[in-house]
């Protein structure tokens, strides 16, 4: 992918596209456009990190309601790894020494750089089976009869994020040894000999007031898309009350007690027909319920919504009802459903993207076991109102302008274990 | 950003202007100061890509005959596993989205683009399947997606009847390939159709947009005569297969003009003579509705036509009418075949006046009452059978009692088809208060 034209760009659309490119030419354009950014450094104590790698959410900013707001740009870098067979103790030297060259690089925040490393059913096939009595890790499959999603069968997931597109860029960069130092640290060892990347599962993506409509250059991004909207969709999202805490997140037992499982898809969306057909009522209707637009809780973007979504117990409950006599219902109010004794089970950390030139999500959550994530799929498909009101997408919350093209399935160990981890390190 | 350029064909010239090449936004509005910008996308502004319709003026609160039928390019059927599809190109124009009582007006936005639509039916059967499982379309040109990938709306039109469309925006004249994905059909199946279409099939076909094509389905449009615009009425179903325009008998409509609209049985009536010459598309429903297999034969596209009313086994218990659609409510007793047990099957088939054209995605529910007393309260099921096609239905749930003479039935419309509508439907199936039949005398086994 070469670097995008400098014209006709704004500022904030540049560097975005530029996170996209990646590679050595990307930072150069980058530092060109910013100059070196002052950013605050890593620590040289371990320990001083927290030990669950997803621990993110007491160092990243918090917006006006004091709900943590997730840093602006993104990425994924899918790893596979170089050699055959299970991984050495040098090899996982190697990694952690890599990682911790970040640690020391940048402060763990959203001012510097926060990262987890994710590894799927495919690794642990190939370095001994996971523990599964205590971490179920399924392959990922298809989870709704309208998608036939590839799988991540490639090893490991990076996940880098920072609000500096430099940052992430660099510490890309730093991990597979094309720099001599970031921010001031000497990169001593890279993954370069551990993992490969695999460029065309590289993805990138974006959060953030006003990012969403800085694309509607991009085909299939209408005009409409508000302007100071977070998210592609129009909509707030992220409300703390409707994100699991990292504790509900995180695996309480076993060798892995600490860290958690992570579900990725890749979709496509669909946001002119959301747009330019779809009304804003319908839109409120549809993405969070009917009563939504009857009171008037949302207002443009969700402004109205504090800390959030407003779907209450009784609306979750009238979901069925709702479809039959109201001929609609809500994404959240539907995905809700599977909430525990009325805890949301996920810890959503998706952002939006244009990888590939039009526009889409990357879904990314959190959650204690797959099976959760599962069990809040099929809430939100909801199947069991298909025909009592509503049809198998028509109205029924936002299936109708999302399009599945990829799924993946990971466990993120403990910090301790994230370096190549066995399948059973007990 | 794109601002493209209008001519207003205004008043009551519009028809004739239209038809002579007018370019127009279908009452979207535009700002005559750019009469000579271009736009950035190749189309040269001075080609019309949307003709500029005449809107009828308070049409009625039902199904109401509109200004002219649509031109369309019926391409090739296809077949796609258990399916067969007919993908049909218009220009784009407006249609209505409905959630609960509400509609929402789409207009299109002047850009280059086509009102695509297919037909999906049975092969078997050749019942047109008329649910919404989430079909999803892509559009290619030169092996580059163009736009995002999109799932057409469940649409009703009186021309084509129960079908799938969207206004999609193309990147000007060129040839696109679309790949339709047809997803597992999920609502409940009876009959010859149950345990089928649990697989996704695909489909794929090619279009091209030009000139000739704007020309053919702009100057292909076929006004009515506008005193009947707006008149209780609807158009008869096209003739697939026999070329979407240039006959002389499509300017046909039923309905009568006058106000009169209380009788739904004199249109039947009308249609079916009416449609003597449409035969082979749902005429022989009259006679023969089961034997769907004349539809597939010969290229042509079977129309989504419901069976009237005395094709219906079972005790015909009313033909009532709400929001200006017709009801057929039946008992079917001693048929087991669509129920569990041994009680009795209620249907409420739902359709079009005029063209008995499905409507689906309702949600109804059933109360029988005895004396004031209520005995049975209970949702009705969408379903598709190839013997009754689209239906609601449910057994009804009166346990040990038996139904008796002077019971009421009556049919609660929770929610109205949740389907887009094309003009001239658009305002019809909304209001939709409840409606009271009775068991006769005599139930027929």
């Amino acid at each position: 992918m070469s670097l995008p034209d400098r014209t006709g760009l704004s500022r904030r659309e540049y560097l975005r596209a530029v996170v996209a490119v990646g590679g050595a030419s990307a930072l150069s354009a980058c530092v060109a456009e910013n100059g070196e950014t002052d950013v605050p450094g890593g620590t040289d104590d371990p320990d001083s990190l927290p030990s669950r790698q997803h621990a993110w959410n007491d160092a990243l900013s918090t917006d006006d309601d004091g709900n943590v707001q997730l840093p602006e740009h993104h990425v994924l870098l899918a790893l596979s790894l170089v050699e055959d067979g299970a991984p050495t103790d040098e090899d996982r030297e190697t990694v952690e020494t890599s990682l911790r060259t970040l640690e020391r690089a940048y402060e763990w925040s959203n001012e510097g750089l926060v990262f987890t490393i994710g590894y799927t059913p495919a690794y642990f096939d190939r370095v001994g089976s996971l523990a599964t009595e205590t971490v179920d890790l399924p392959e990922p499959t298809a989870l709704t009869t309208r998608e036939d999603p590839e799988p991540d069968d490639f090893d490991a997931l990076l996940h880098l994020a920072s609000d500096h597109a430099e940052v992430v860029l660099r510490a890309e960069e730093a991990l597979f040894g094309d720099v001599a130092d970031v921010n001031g640290v000497d990169v001593d060892a890279d993954l370069s000999s551990i993992f490969e990347r695999l460029d065309d599962q590289r993805r990138t993506g974006f959060v953030g007031p006003g990012l969403p409509a800085d694309h509607t250059d991009t085909s299939g991004v209408p005009e409409e898309v508000p302007e100071d909207a977070p998210f592609f969709m129009g909509f707030r999202s992220g409300f703390r009350a409707n994100q699991a805490t990292e504790d509900r997140a995180t695996i309480t037992e076993g060798p892995f007690e600490g860290g958690t499982t992570q579900h990725v898809s890749s979709m496509d969306i669909q946001l002119e027909t959301w747009f330019t057909q779809d009304s804003h009522r319908q839109r409120i209707a549809k993405m969070f319920s009917p009563e939504h637009v009857d009171e008037e809780l949302v207002g443009e973007i969700g402004e109205r919504l504090s800390t959030s979504s407003g779907v209450t117990d009784e609306r979750i409950e009238a979901t069925a009802e709702d479809a039959r006599t109201r001929g609609v219902v809500g994404h959240a109010q539907k995905a809700a459903r599977a909430r525990e004794d009325g805890q949301p089970l996920l810890l959503r950390r998706d952002f939006n993207t244009v990888d590939g030139d039009r526009p889409g999500l990357h879904f990314l959550s959190l959650q204690r076991e797959i099976e959760e994530f599962v069990r809040v799929r099929e809430a939100m498909t909801g199947s069991d109102l298909a025909g009592n009101g509503v049809g198998g997408v028509l109205n029924n919350g936002i299936l109708q302008y999302i399009f599945v093209n990829r799924r993946g399935n990971y466990l993120v160990p403990p910090r301790s274990l994230r370096a190549l981890p066995p399948g059973d390190p007990a | 950003m794109n601002r493209r350029r209008f001519f207003h064909c205004a008043g009551s010239v519009a028809a004739l202007a239209a038809a002579a090449g007018c370019i127009g936004s279908d009452g979207l509005g535009g700002d005559p100061d750019d009469a000579d910008d271009e736009t950035d996308d190749g189309i040269d502004d001075d080609r019309q890509v949307t003709p500029d319709l005449p809107e009828i003026e308070d049409p009625p609160d039902a199904v109401y005959v509109p200004t002219h039928r649509e031109a369309m390019r019926m391409l090739e059927p296809i077949e796609a596993g258990e399916y067969t599809l007919a993908p049909m190109l218009s220009y784009p124009h407006p249609f209505w989205l409905v959630d609960g009582r509400e509609t929402e007006r789409v207009d299109p936005d002047g850009g280059p683009a086509v009102h695509l639509m297919f037909s999906l039916w049975d092969d078997e059967t050749g019942i047109v399947l008329p649910v919404d499982a989430g079909a999803q379309i892509r559009v290619e040109q030169n092996g580059q997606q163009v736009g995002s990938p999109r799932t057409p709306w469940p649409m009703i039109s009186q021309e084509m009847g129960f079908h799938f469309g969207d206004n999609v925006p193309l990147d000007g004249d060129g040839t696109y390939t679309v790949e339709v994905t047809l997803p597992p059909i999920g609502v409940r199946k009876t009959g010859a159709l149950e345990d089928r279409f649990t697989e996704t099939e695909t489909a794929t076909f090619e279009f091209t947009y030009d000139e000739d094509f704007r020309q053919e389905v702009i100057g292909g449009i076929d006004y009515l005569d506008e005193e009947h615009w707006g008149e209780r009425g609807a158009i008869e179903p096209m003739e697939h297969g026999h070329g979407a325009h240039g006959d002389d008998e499509h300017g046909d409509h039923h309905g009568d003009g006058d106000d009169d609209h209380g009788d739904h049985d004199d249109h039947h009536g009308d249609g079916d003579d009416d449609h003597g010459d449409h035969d082979d598309h749902h005429g022989d429903g009259d006679d023969d509705h089961g034997d769907h297999d004349d539809h597939s034969d010969h290229g042509h596209v079977p129309y989504s036509s419901l069976p009237p009313a005395e094709d219906y086994s079972g005790t015909l218990l009313g033909e009532p009418e709400t929001g200006d659609a017709t009801l057929v409510i039946s008992l079917l007793e001693g048929d087991t075949r669509l129920t569990d047990g041994t009680e009795p099957y209620l249907l409420v088939s739902p359709r079009t006046p005029y063209n008995r054209v499905p409507l689906a995605d309702m949600a109804l529910s059933a109360t029988i009452d005895r004396d004031g007393e209520e005995l049975a309260t209970f949702d009705l099921e969408q379903t598709l059978d190839d013997e009754y096609d689209l239906h609601y239905g449910a057994e009804t749930g009166l346990d040990d009692a038996e139904l008796e003479p002077g019971d009421t039935v009556t049919i609660t419309v929770e929610s109205p088809p949740q389907v887009s509508r094309h003009r001239g439907y658009e305002t019809a199936f909304l209001e939709m208060p409840a409606v009271e039949v009775e068991i006769p005398e005599e139930v027929s086994e």
